[in-house]
């Protein structure tokens, strides 16, 4: 994990938080691999938008929902979502290269980029130190799993 | 303060500052709290329908190989897993603000969901106008 700091916040988390991040994680996020998925048919990115295989259409008719939309979002939105998704991050990959260590994405340069959005800074260091947490409480369940 | 005393704080006065910041951080904590216990009661009296939609609005993530992928084939080289935490992240609270902003529209239009094609480009057009939607392919005119 980086070095940098967020500011103000203790090194450490407090015993219980582990617990209850476990289950607001739990709560929060599909547990997803990180290893390939193996049922997407391998999504190309090559041609035009609209010959592009769509990513993400499951999820993000969730997410629609999530935030107010229909139960059954029309594809035609869903399909203009997903590009606007693509070209965010896109942009957002682009800019990241092009500040702090060149042609290479660290997450120090996403927050630099962030930093003006408050939505997004929050949420980003919200999800970093969450993982953080988990990963401790792991390795501490891992470490007294050792033993016995 | 005299002069000819060293730059910095004094004892008393660094005891004070420490005394403020354990202050402030235990008030952050009991405001936390609080919020976390007025959600409780909020969520407890959802509707079905509402407990549905906050499932869904909780647990919709992207898929983390796929965004993976879409990074790598960006850069060319592989990125860490906090990389694709965040990106994702940020991708989300995006998608719920062109959401947010979509469902405005077909409000003030007098409309009903589900969200149209043209709510979610008249909610882009907004967004961008108030610039909270990157494009490095504007032109900038900086001298006018």
């Amino acid at each position: 994990m980086a070095a940098f700091r967020w500011g103000s916040g203790s090194p450490s988390a407090p015993p219980g938080s582990a617990r209850r991040c476990l289950a607001a994680m739990a709560d929060e996020e599909e547990d997803a691999p990180f290893e390939e998925d193996a049922e997407d048919a391998g999504g190309g990115l090559d041609g035009g938008q609209g010959k592009r295989k769509r990513l993400f259409s499951k999820e993000l008719r969730c997410m629609m929902y999530g935030f107010g939309d229909d139960q059954n979002p029309y594809t035609e939105s869903v399909d203009i979502l997903e590009d606007l998704v693509i070209e965010f991050i896109t942009e957002m990959t682009h800019k990241a290269m092009s500040i702090g260590r060149q042609g290479r994405v660290q997450v120090e340069d996403i927050v630099f980029l962030i930093r003006k959005d408050p939505r997004k800074f929050a949420r980003v260091k919200d999800l970093l130190t969450m993982n953080e947490e988990l990963k401790r409480a792991r390795k501490a369940f891992d470490e007294a799993n050792y033993g016995s | 303060a005299a002069d000819g005393e060293e730059p910095g704080l004094q004892p008393c006065a660094a005891k004070k500052v420490k005394l403020e910041l354990k202050e402030r951080k235990e008030k952050k904590q009991k405001v936390d709290e609080d919020e976390i216990q007025k959600m409780q009661i909020l969520v407890s009296s959802f509707s079905e329908e509402q407990l549905n939609r906050y499932e869904m609005y909780r647990r919709s993530a992207f898929p983390k190989a796929a965004i993976k992928r879409l990074i790598q084939s960006i850069t060319g080289t592989s990125v860490s897993q906090n990389v694709v935490i965040a990106m994702s992240g940020i991708s989300k609270v995006f998608v719920g603000e062109v959401v947010e902003e979509a469902l405005d529209v077909c409000e003030k239009w007098g409309e009903l969901p589900p969200l149209q094609p043209k709510h979610m480009r008249e909610a882009v057009r907004r967004l961008k106008s108030r610039g909270q939607i990157p494009n490095s392919k504007y032109k900038k005119i900086i001298f006018h």
